[in-house]
């Protein structure tokens, strides 16, 4: 059986590819797929908890299922408002941006 | 049937006429002064029914007293009910107060004609109707007090009714202020009352008192803070110094409230409060006779030498509340009470006899009056009996009165306080003639005002002939013949007691040693101020020092006002510092100002831009992992 340890280690690249992505890309898509990649990096952990250490327990597993309902509608609202902004804009670099300041 | 149980019907009348002429007066008839005296008429009707009652009932113990209350407040164990009731000295009351009442309102139609707020007077003078005859009939503390705030306020309304002259404007706020020093120890000595006792019924306070709930250095600060309501009320020293400045209300109401019934509010008061008095250390009713006797001493000096005719009949007022005090002090309610009684008469008859000479001449000022009788004989004549009445020669009442008051005097205190009464009868007497022989005899010193003088008109001379005819025969009822005529079964010194019945008595030496210092006093002053009034001229310039001591009221207003200045002031000054600078500035405006300062430095945080919001939420969640991991682990 493959070792907790490994679950835990691919959740951690992808949480850190994910914090990578929302730091340093402009574009606000792609800062939402990074941000997709972070949930999906907790969902891994869920699922890997819930299978190692409560085999009888389904808290972890539907945990994971609530992620994946919440992280669809957030990205629906998101891209909703991405193309907002680029319809207004003409852009959608995070850093032009920046409406809602002081 | 009206009696006892509905005596709050009296008060109630007079609140009702109130009511209706604060919202309808202006389009009332004129202005609505027939529902304000046709009010304290029936009031004044009322009264005898309910005298009847209490008559046919006094000789059957437990029948007194009529109660009629109702619960204001009740709330889990706290009760508090509010009521009236009617003994012997609240008919005293109710009788001076309707019948003064009337006499002065009937008056005012004709000395109020023509005044600008002609019906706001009659509004006034209804409301303080109401709250003096609340006053005499409340049977508790409570009640007593929100009353005796009540005809503070109309005093204060009533003292400022010409409140477009500076000067009245004064009056009433000083009046005010004064009074309200003596309330607050009222208020304090109820609220002590009500703390060991439990109850705000005065005769439940009482019984608590005689059973010895109250330890005596606590019932005699009590009292002693009840006094201080008295003291304020009732004009006695040390603060006396706002009733010669009431003069500056209209006659009438110095008639009514600064003569016959709110300034013995206080006399009655410390009768009504008396057992409690006399359960206490002996020292606070030696601190009423002394207090009395100071009064009595200071007014009737300053009497001597005032010139306004309004404030030398202020003075006489004093002094008679002054006697008042000094036979509560020596435990004779019964004479204070006739004396109240005759003194209600005589004084609102002399307070309206000035008033027609004021509205004749338009002077108050005796050096600008004189030989008056001869313009006006009738209003000459009644202001004659009032002034013989408070002289006390016999047989005006005002002899009777206060020979009671001085044989108590000489029987329960030492000869050191009948020596000074028997002399401030002599004073009395010389002030008293003066005044008439100033105003009303020698050669005019206005020509030109005293050609314009006139006879009052019939509506203000009837109520002053009624005064005048009750300032005659009222000191009569002290004989037990007379009182058992009228009704009162044993004489009315029978009637008006508290604690022992006392008889009215009569002692020829006294009586004798009090009608010739009386008559001492009317002759002195026709030897003084008759004619050019050479010898009391030479007099004033022989002792400048005391002509200027008693002329400037024995400069206690200047040392008021000099305590003002100096400490009230300025204490009052560095306050208004504190809270400008210290409260608003600094404490309200400063935290607003720093409040404005930092959010507007801080709001540049807020940038707008999504990589930095993201950057501050990655750095905290590390910060919060680091702290974790060295923390907790």
């Amino acid at each position: 059986m493959i070792p907790m340890q490994h679950f835990l280690v691919l959740s951690g690249i992808l949480f850190s590819l994910g914090v990578y992505g929302v730091l340093a890309r402009r574009s606000a898509v792609l800062i939402l797929m990074a941000v997709e990649l972070m949930l999906q990096a907790v969902s891994i952990n869920f699922i890997a908890f819930a299978v190692y250490l409560a085999p009888d327990a389904f808290v972890g597993l539907i945990f994971a299922v609530f992620v994946i309902t919440v992280a669809a509608a957030e990205v629906g609202l998101l891209l909703a408002i991405v193309l907002r902004i680029f319809r207004n804009q003409a852009t959608a670099n995070v850093d032009e941006v920046d409406l809602m300041r002081w | 049937m009206v009696g006892m149980d509905n005596a709050w019907l009296l008060a109630a009348l007079p609140a009702g006429a109130f009511a209706i002429l604060l919202i309808f007066g202006p389009y009332l008839p004129r202005r609505g002064d027939w529902l304000s005296i046709a009010a304290i008429g029936a009031s004044f009707i009322l009264f005898f029914p309910v005298l009847a009652e209490l008559l046919d009932k006094i000789d059957t113990p437990g029948a007194l007293p009529g109660l009629s209350g109702w619960t204001w407040i009740e709330y889990a164990d706290f009760k508090l009910r509010l009521g009236f009731a009617v003994d012997q000295l609240t008919i005293v009351m109710l009788v001076v107060v309707s019948f003064v009442a009337l006499m002065v309102q009937v008056y005012s139609v004709a000395y109020m004609k023509g005044d600008p707020h002609y019906g706001w007077f009659f509004t006034c003078m209804s409301l303080f109707a109401a709250a003096m005859l609340t006053l005499v009939l409340a049977d508790n503390f409570l009640l007593l007090y929100i009353a005796w705030e009540g005809v503070g306020f109309c005093s204060y309304l009533l003292i400022g009714f010409w409140n477009e002259r500076r000067s009245a404007a004064e009056a009433a706020k000083k009046a005010f202020i004064t009074t309200r020093i003596g309330d607050v120890g009222l208020l304090i000595g109820i609220i002590m009352l009500w703390r060991s006792t439990g109850t705000f019924d005065i005769r439940e306070t009482f019984e608590a008192a005689r059973a010895g709930v109250m330890s005596e250095p606590y019932l005699t600060t009590a009292v002693l803070l009840i006094f201080a309501g008295a003291v304020g009320k009732s004009a006695q020293f040390p603060l006396h110094v706002w009733l010669p400045d009431a003069m500056e209300g209209p006659t009438p109401v110095s008639a009514l409230i600064h003569a016959a019934t709110m300034v013995v509010a206080g006399v009655y008061l410390v009768a009504r409060t008396l057992p409690l008095f006399e359960l206490a250390h002996p020292a606070a009713l030696d601190l009423v006779t002394a207090l009395g006797l100071t009064t009595v001493f200071m007014s009737a000096t300053m009497g001597l030498v005032m010139t306004d005719i309004k404030r030398v009949v202020a003075y006489s007022t004093i002094n008679s509340l002054g006697l008042m005090m000094v036979a509560l002090g020596s435990g004779q309610v019964a004479a204070a009470m006739i004396y109240l009684l005759a003194h209600a008469f005589f004084k609102a008859l002399l307070f309206l006899g000035c008033g027609s000479v004021l509205h004749a001449t338009g002077k108050d000022d005796v050096q600008e009056l004189g030989g008056l009788w001869r313009k006006m004989p009738l209003t000459a004549t009644v202001f004659g009996v009032g002034v013989l009445a408070m002289a006390g020669i016999p047989p005006l009442s005002g002899f009777w009165a206060k020979d009671e008051i001085i044989l108590s005097s000489s029987q329960h205190q030492n000869a050191f306080v009948y020596g000074l009464m028997v002399l401030s009868v002599f004073i009395t007497g010389l002030y008293m003639a003066r005044l008439f022989l100033l105003t009303f005899t020698g050669e005019p010193r206005d020509r030109h005002a005293f050609e314009h003088a006139h006879e009052a008109p019939p509506i203000m001379t009837v109520p002053n002939v009624l005064l005048a005819v009750l300032a005659v025969v009222a000191g009569l009822v002290v004989f037990d013949q007379v009182g058992e005529a009228l009704g009162f079964p044993g004489g009315i010194g029978k009637f008006v007691y508290l604690a022992e019945p006392e008889a009215f008595k009569f002692h020829g030496g006294v009586a004798a040693v009090s009608i010739i210092a009386a008559l001492a006093g009317v002759l002195g002053a026709l030897y003084f101020w008759r004619g050019e009034a050479k010898p009391a001229k030479a007099a004033g310039a022989r002792f400048p020092f005391v002509y200027a001591l008693w002329k400037n009221k024995y400069y206690i207003d200047n040392l008021y006002q000099a305590l003002i200045d100096h400490v009230v002031l300025v204490f009052s000054r560095f306050i208004a510092w504190w809270d400008r600078k210290i409260i608003n500035d600094t404490g309200v405006n400063g935290s607003a100002a720093l409040a404005v300062y930092s959010g507007f430095r801080l709001k540049f945080l807020q940038t707008g831009r999504l990589p930095n919001y993201a950057f501050a939420i990655i750095l905290g969640v590390v910060v919060m992992a680091i702290v974790a991991m060295t923390v907790l682990v």
